[in-house]
């Protein structure tokens, strides 16, 4: 008997897969315990979610056919459509996640400068990184209640709450991104004797430009994900609207047809912006690569029409 | 009265390299004057580019000095040390136009690089050195559609754009054909005579590098020396190349 014990376990100690999922296994219990999850408050939930379906289904589509009176800010167009919750609601969504991915994107890409380790000094760089992390430490969700105490309900709220996330998060994508660039060229810059901010402005940032521009579509992807749950404490955009139907009326059916809305409009924006992206990553797809044009030297007539003859 | 041309690059008993208890090159004595062109050769992960880089300003020597464009130490004032690295250091996914335009920086006060203005005498310049590497049509091209050799070019022209009192140039060479390697070699020519710049190129080729440096050197046994074509036998193929 002894034996087939010691078997079993130099078995065990021998196979790392078997050896690894017995640990998780015994961890996911011991959580599961401590948390007081049992099988049978998953089973008493099932009655609440076949209420809530019969409830929310059919999805009621007139949240966007209908005026909406309550729109905050007023609504000024003549068309209902365009005056009602599910087009106001995820236009200020956009709106929002739009203003706040072009604030991120200006107050982070300095900070990001900054915090890389090839373009600044090890104190500038390592103060930077805290201070981007310190952004991050709160989920966008809290910041909007921070700055709906501050400013009040509404989407300003609701930028101010992005746009400090996003300098958190795009901030360590983008020193991330300008740490990888090829170090050549801001070796050359170095020679000339110039000073780090042009280092960074004039070959790093073009350097990475690629990358830049990636991180700052998915960001807006993200911010606008994310903005549809901000509005649920009161900063604006889809999640205000949400809200206003779930507390007190719980017209559940009127706020799936929202979230369908809200589904189908993030699903497309994915798609664009993953075909965008795809033109900044891939050297190989024949795509007509965006660059920072040097503004002044294509101005020049003589070689626009240079160009034009070519 | 001495009316040799300005020294550019002066070392002196200087060792190179990152580990003073085994420095890649010891006791290296060098002097490069305005206007002449001097070769670097040795075999590879000798210390070639870390030589460049310390008179560049971007390694400091273990030991011993180096005077850079008259100044007592390796940080010249501003502009006046040129780099061409070995992969070139262009900005990829930028136009011709403007990897030349950041040749001028070191030229521009602080209003045209915050604005990104360069002036008119800048772009004109611009225009002018890209004209002359024979990249006229390519000024709007982005750079990673360009070959080698134009790539070459392009990071020549930024350094002519630049004029630096001392250019240095990291196997710029390497992989051409004859005949562009030709046309590379009579820019730095025309450089060195011309604008009044010293070059201290890196080639793999020391019998090419003879014949258009002012002096070669070779690195060998951590010790820098001039170049002797008698103690290179197997290298008489390249030379009748060359010559060919």
């Amino acid at each position: 008997m002894n034996e087939r014990i010691s078997d079993s376990i130099r078995l065990i100690i021998r196979r790392p897969i078997l050896r690894t999922s017995i640990i998780l296994g015994i961890i996911t219990i011991l959580v599961t315990n401590h948390l007081q999850i049992t099988i049978w408050k998953l089973v008493d939930g099932w009655s609440n979610l076949l209420k809530l379906g019969s409830e929310a289904l059919p999805p009621d589509f007139t949240v966007l056919t209908e005026r909406a009176g309550w729109t905050h800010p007023p609504c000024t167009f003549e068309s209902d459509i365009l005056c009602s919750p599910a087009v106001v609601g995820m236009t200020q969504t956009l709106e929002i996640a739009f203003l706040s991915t072009v604030f991120g994107m200006l107050i982070s890409l300095p900070l990001a400068a900054m915090a890389a380790s090839n373009l600044s000094p090890y104190w500038l760089s390592q103060s930077t990184r805290q201070i981007l992390a310190a952004l991050r430490v709160l989920p966008s969700l809290i910041w909007a209640l921070i700055f709906v105490i501050v400013v009040g309900i509404g989407p300003l709220a609701g930028v101010l709450a992005m746009t400090m996330y996003t300098v958190g998060y795009l901030g360590k994508l983008q020193y991330e991104a300008l740490e990888g660039v090829s170090k050549e060229p801001l070796e050359v810059a170095r020679a000339m004797g110039l000073p780090r901010w042009q280092v960074a402005r004039f070959f790093a940032i073009p350097e990475a430009s690629n990358a830049l521009i990636s991180q700052a579509l998915f960001m807006f992807e993200y911010n606008v994900r994310h903005g549809s749950v901000i509005g649920l404490v009161g900063a604006g955009g889809i999640g205000w609207y949400m809200n206003h139907y779930l507390t007190p009326f719980q017209l559940y059916d009127k706020v799936l047809a929202l979230i369908i809305v809200m589904f189908v409009v993030v699903v497309v924006i994915d798609q664009v912006s993953l075909i965008v992206r795809r033109g900044f990553i891939d050297d190989t797809a024949n795509f007509q690569k965006p660059r920072w044009r040097d503004v002044l030297i294509s101005k020049d007539p003589a070689l626009k029409s240079a160009k034009k003859a070519e | 009265m001495d009316d040799k041309p300005p020294i550019r690059l002066k070392l002196r008993d200087t060792a190179i390299g990152f580990d003073l208890e085994s420095p890649l090159l010891e006791s290296v004595d060098l002097e490069i004057r305005a206007g002449e062109i001097v070769g670097l050769t040795g075999r590879s992960g000798i210390g070639k580019t870390t030589l460049l880089r310390t008179a560049a300003g971007l390694v400091s020597p273990l030991s011993g000095s180096v005077e850079c464009c008259c100044t007592a130490d390796a940080r010249a004032k501003k502009g006046a040390i040129g780099l061409i690295p070995q992969r070139l250091g262009l900005v990829q996914h930028q136009t011709v136009g403007y990897n030349v335009l950041m040749g001028a920086l070191a030229g521009a006060n602080f209003l045209q690089t915050a604005l990104s203005l360069p002036s008119k005498k800048m772009r004109e310049e611009t225009r002018s050195v890209i004209e002359e590497v024979g990249l006229a049509d390519k000024t709007l091209e982005s750079v990673n559609r360009l070959s080698g050799g134009q790539q070459r070019r392009v990071a020549i022209a930024r350094a002519m754009l630049q004029e630096p009192d001392l250019l240095l140039a990291d196997e710029c060479l390497g992989e051409l054909d004859a005949e562009t390697a030709r046309g590379i070699i009579d820019l730095f020519r025309h450089m060195a005579d011309e604008h009044n710049m010293a070059i201290l190129i890196v080639d793999h080729n020391p019998v090419r590098a003879k014949t258009f440096c002012d002096h070669v050197y070779q690195l060998r046994g951590r010790r820098l020396i001039p170049f002797e074509e008698d103690a290179q036998p197997s290298l008489l193929p390249i030379i009748e190349e060359a010559s060919s």
